[in-house]
């Protein structure tokens, strides 16, 4: 019985300590994980044994861990992701979405851009039927690379696929006539926020169309003060000069900050005639968006921001 | 009794001696467990979660299938061997080449059973989380029967005249050799080496092509699969199975069990 009794103890002793010293062990992963390691694709393919269909899963689980982890910094991620989804992308080349999230999340530099356009044309090759691989060409084309043309092209290949959106004849047509401008944009974003499949990528979207919507409003008052300046012989002194005194052209001014934002997000919702550019600009921005500007070179360089606010002057 | 039936009672009995092996319960187990984990996995994707579900599914059948095939194949003849019953089946009217073939086709019997088993939960698991279960996973799930039948005819043959431990290396480098051997069949034609392409001809054509059993993208992405896709593979593994077994008994034969 005396044995028994010292049986028992020792043994729930051992498990009291094990389970401290389980306790004891960090069960976070660390901040800064390492990233697994990525063979050539060709030798992963090599070397799963006929389990590539799995192996291709675990490398896109771990790309989207990367980009889940670091997505305020793509020019981290940006070389990893475009190795990992090739290694995806060539162990199962019929996987559908990994192409798109290539396309997504490879904009911090032109040659990202490029190697997502790859990566998208690879998708178009098993997935000839999937307008949306068009689709993400054609917005790459033209948001990121300011080639129309191109963009055009990929788009009007949509046309003709199933499913594809009714209106991108007409998105078509603007590309082609060089009218491609917010409204183009609108049109781009509003459909990938439709068809995307991620949060995150959904949140990148939204933050142009704010944007986008923002820069609609400074249009409307870049508009207001055409004609205060016709009514009144000057330039506006301040904002104010188009909503009150003799020359008032408009009964308010419209909100310098993008709609539903919360309340922690308001930077004091005001415009101002920027002393630098004599445009007048969103207090929220503190500049004024323009289509394409990556595409001129010198915004892709040394910028650490989402792909969306990069677009932005 | 004509050969056949002999046969046939010694499968019986290799059935009921394998299902008694605790190793094929426990990797049993583990393969379920892999299917349902299948599960989880899938969700940490935010998009294609039912075919990573089943990718893992039919990678964890094939896995513990191929691991069932191996470690309880190399050891049938061994055991009859260090047990000393194969004096008293060899004693009877039962030729040697019966015995061997009669072993392989319990052991066959037996893993089949356990992959109509994993294939049963991998068709529940898929159901129940809604992924679409269709003539493309039965196609993949026939072959990897196949495959399996090959890889039981390979160990089979090693442990016809060597030791458990070196049989399954050896039926495991055959089977690793089988995924590769197309690979190595590009390598070879792309290089610029004459022998290294008559090198690797020769590895394509004497070792089983086992790649051609793996039809689990094209089930999971639900692609079509034509019937040659199907019927040659099993034509492939029926002759190459019977050359095995051939090549087995005939060593088998001129065994010395002292």
């Amino acid at each position: 019985m005396g044995i028994g009794f010292i049986r028992v103890g020792l043994w729930l002793a051992t498990l009291a300590l094990t389970f401290a010293v389980h306790r004891a062990i960090p069960s976070e992963p660390p901040a800064s994980r390492e990233d697994v390691f990525l063979p050539k694709p060709q030798l992963a393919k090599l070397a799963s044994l006929g389990f590539d269909a799995v192996l291709s899963d675990y490398y896109w689980i771990q790309a989207i861990y990367k980009v889940g982890a670091t997505r305020e910094r793509p020019e981290e991620f940006a070389p990893y992701v475009s190795r990992i989804i090739d290694v995806v992308t060539t162990l199962d080349p019929w996987v559908g979405h990994p192409y798109r999230f290539g396309a997504i999340w490879l904009t911090d530099s032109p040659e990202s851009v490029r190697r997502g356009n790859e990566l998208l044309r690879r998708g178009i090759e098993y997935h000839p039927d999937d307008w949306r691989n068009y689709f993400y060409l054609g917005y790459n084309h033209f948001y990121y690379l300011r080639e129309n043309e191109a963009a055009a092209d990929a788009l009007e290949k949509a046309t003709e696929l199933e499913g594809s959106p009714t209106y991108l004849p007409r998105l078509v047509a603007r590309l082609r006539s060089e009218n491609a401008d917010l409204e183009s944009s609108v049109i781009f974003l509003t459909q990938l926020i439709e068809s995307s499949e991620s949060e995150d990528a959904v949140a990148v979207y939204q933050g142009a169309l704010d944007e986008i919507d923002v820069e609609i409003k400074a249009r409307g008052l870049d508009r207001a003060r055409e004609s205060f300046e016709q009514l009144a012989g000057h330039d506006i002194e301040g904002l104010h000069d188009l909503v009150e005194g003799r020359f008032a052209v408009l009964e308010t001014l419209p909100p310098a900050e993008p709609r539903d934002l919360p309340q922690a997000l308001h930077k004091g919702d005001r415009w101002f005639v920027d002393p630098e550019t004599g445009r007048i600009t969103s207090t929220y921005y503190n500049r004024r968006y323009r289509v394409n500007t990556r595409a001129q070179g010198e915004a892709w360089e040394g910028e650490a921001m989402p792909s969306a606010e990069k677009e932005v002057l | 009794m004509k050969a056949i039936e002999r046969i046939w009672t010694i499968g019986l009995n290799t059935v009921r001696e394998a299902i008694r092996n605790k190793l094929l319960y426990t990797l049993l187990f583990f393969a379920i467990v892999m299917i349902g984990t299948g599960v989880i996995v899938g969700s940490i994707s935010y998009v294609e979660g039912s075919r990573i579900l089943q990718d893992v599914g039919l990678a964890s059948i094939r896995l513990f299938s191929t691991g069932i095939a191996i470690f309880v194949g190399v050891g049938l003849i061994h055991g009859e061997v260090y047990r000393r019953t194969i004096y008293t089946i060899l004693s009877k009217p039962v030729s040697r080449a019966e015995f061997l073939i009669g072993k392989f086709v319990g052991l066959v019997m037996t893993i089949w059973l356990q992959l109509l088993i994993m294939s049963a939960a991998f068709v529940v698991v898929s159901l129940l989380s809604g992924a679409p279960v269709d003539l493309g996973h039965a196609s993949a799930l026939g072959l990897i029967g196949v495959e399996l039948a090959i890889v039981v005819a390979v160990a089979t043959l090693f442990s016809a005249f060597t030791t458990p431990m070196l049989a399954s290396f050896f039926t495991l480098g055959i089977y690793m050799m089988g995924h590769l051997s197309r690979d190595l069949l590009q390598i070879g034609a792309n290089s610029e080496s004459a022998s290294l392409e008559r090198i690797t001809r020769v590895i394509y054509e004497v070792l089983p092509d086992l790649e051609m059993y793996n039809l689990s993208i094209q089930a999971v992405h639900q692609l079509p699969i034509a019937a040659s896709e199907v019927w040659l593979p099993v034509l492939y593994g029926l002759g190459y199975v019977a050359a095995i077994l051939f090549a087995a008994s005939h060593i088998f034969e001129r065994r010395d069990f002292k």
